[in-house]
């Protein structure tokens, strides 16, 4: 089943390529990065929101499988989310010459960045009891998805020199955006399930080794 | 509700007495915000303009590091002895053991900024043009969302092998937001830039003095009151 939908994804994303360089093309070319950035811009938020629902979900209930979910969102968002930087980078230095200005939506987005690395960070330097990790990074996660709206509404409503939306010439650049939305989004569920299951077997694994 | 106020001001009395007593973090505070408004203050040597912009930003970040400080802190000594069974022992709710600590740290810091704000002021060129309450009201806005995030942290690091290095990332990175507006909000009282600010820049993306501010009660309401409910989580054994 996962290898089916994780070969569907990679099918996905070459169509979807294909697509975004014949017949969806956007003059100039350089303005195909958006293809990439704006679906992983959408994946990076929403694996904050995966990692909030896990993060609730443990507190609740203290199942460790909803603190997995939310370590292997939290490490796949941090993916999308460099993803979204560096083409969010190419693109600012082909389009207006510069890598980098600190105009609101591109400092938020690098603050989205940041808060997944310092989860990982977090993660990573908590002793591996798994229920107290589990606790702290799901008490983290949720006071930084409090940052994510801010994101969120700076990418929409704000003035800025990033536009809010793309208006398309012909409806195949549609197509082809959509098309490697669905793809991103799939490869990112994909990965979330794998990266799940990786960390199940890990900590079952050194339960048994310290038995 | 008496209740609650018994034992807050039992752990908030503990605590500042404890820091009178032992002077463990507050020369430290003091020390190091005047080592970093000098040291900015050599760096900004370079031109005129420079100068009135590096203070509001040397106040800012003397504040933002001697806060680190002291939120590490105020859980470091709980661990001394084990003291911190003892506090969860006490038939106290977790929510008030958060507070009295914020408080303790909100405390803290303004001691600080007595200190720190005349050293300031005396490195560089600045006027506030008579608008000190102003100030003082940015300034206490920009101490309770400091401690808020870090207070909630502080219990948590104490576990982690980095501790204080691991709290300065946690802090600073949620309170990145909140730094947009506070910058501006003492940009604008020191008179760097102007009440409005248009464009496309972050400075416009704020917009007023008074947005600033109105930006800045949200942050410090939301994050108070998240880390309030979530403080028992994270401190549970």
């Amino acid at each position: 089943m996962r290898r089916i939908l994780l070969l569907l994804a990679f099918v996905l994303l070459l169509a979807s390529m294909w697509m975004a360089l014949t017949l969806g093309q956007i003059t100039p070319v350089k303005r195909n990065t958006l293809y990439a950035h704006v679906p992983s811009s959408v994946c990076a938020l929403l694996c904050f929101v995966v990692v909030l629902v896990g993060s609730i979900g443990y507190l609740y209930s203290a199942k460790p499988t909803w603190d997995l979910i939310a370590a292997a969102s939290a490490e796949v968002g941090a993916l999308f989310a460099t993803m979204l930087n560096v083409t969010g980078m190419i693109f600012s230095r082909a389009e207006w010459n510069i890598w980098w200005t600190p105009s609101p939506r591109l400092i938020t987005s690098a603050i989205l960045w940041f808060l997944y690395v310092v989860y990982l960070i977090l993660r990573a330097s908590l002793p591996r009891s798994q229920h107290l990790r589990a606790r702290v990074c799901a008490v983290f996660g949720i006071i930084a998805f409090l940052d994510v709206p801010m994101v969120f509404i700076s990418a929409r409503f704000m003035p800025d020199i990033h536009r809010p939306s793309f208006s398309f010439d012909s409806s195949w650049q549609t197509a082809a955006l959509v098309l490697s939305m669905a793809a991103i989004a799939l490869l990112a569920a994909v990965l979330i399930w794998l990266r799940t299951d990786l960390l199940k077997n890990t900590a079952k694994l050194e339960k048994e080794s310290f038995c | 509700m008496k209740y609650f106020w018994l034992s807050f001001k039992a752990i908030f009395i503990k605590d500042i007495v404890a820091e009178l007593r032992a002077k463990q973090v507050l020369p430290t505070m003091i020390v190091l915000g005047m080592l970093i408004v000098w040291i900015l203050r050599i760096a900004s040597e370079a031109s005129s303009v420079s100068t009135t912009v590096i203070g509001p930003v040397a106040l800012w970040i003397a504040l933002l590091f001697a806060g680190l400080l002291a939120q590490e802190r105020s859980f470091a000594i709980e661990q001394q002895q084990d003291c911190i069974y003892a506090l969860l022992l006490a038939p106290v709710d977790a929510g008030t053991i958060y507070l009295a600590k914020l408080f303790v740290n909100v405390v803290m810091l303004c001691i600080f900024e007595i200190i720190i704000i005349p050293v300031v002021f005396l490195s560089f060129p600045l006027s506030v043009q008579n608008r000190w309450l102003s100030l003082i009201a940015v300034l206490m806005l920009g101490n309770i969302g400091i401690s808020s995030v870090g207070t909630l942290f502080s219990a948590v690091v104490q576990l982690t092998r980095t501790r204080g290095s691991l709290l300065s990332i946690i802090v600073l990175v949620i309170l990145a937001p909140m730094m947009i507006p506070a910058t501006f909000a003492l940009l604008t009282l020191f008179g760097v830039i102007g009440a409005q600010v248009t464009g496309s820049g972050t400075l416009a993306f704020v917009g007023s003095f008074n947005a600033a501010v109105g930006y800045m009660t949200a942050f410090d309401a939301i994050f108070v009151v998240a880390c309030w409910l979530l403080f028992g989580f994270a401190i549970k054994e």
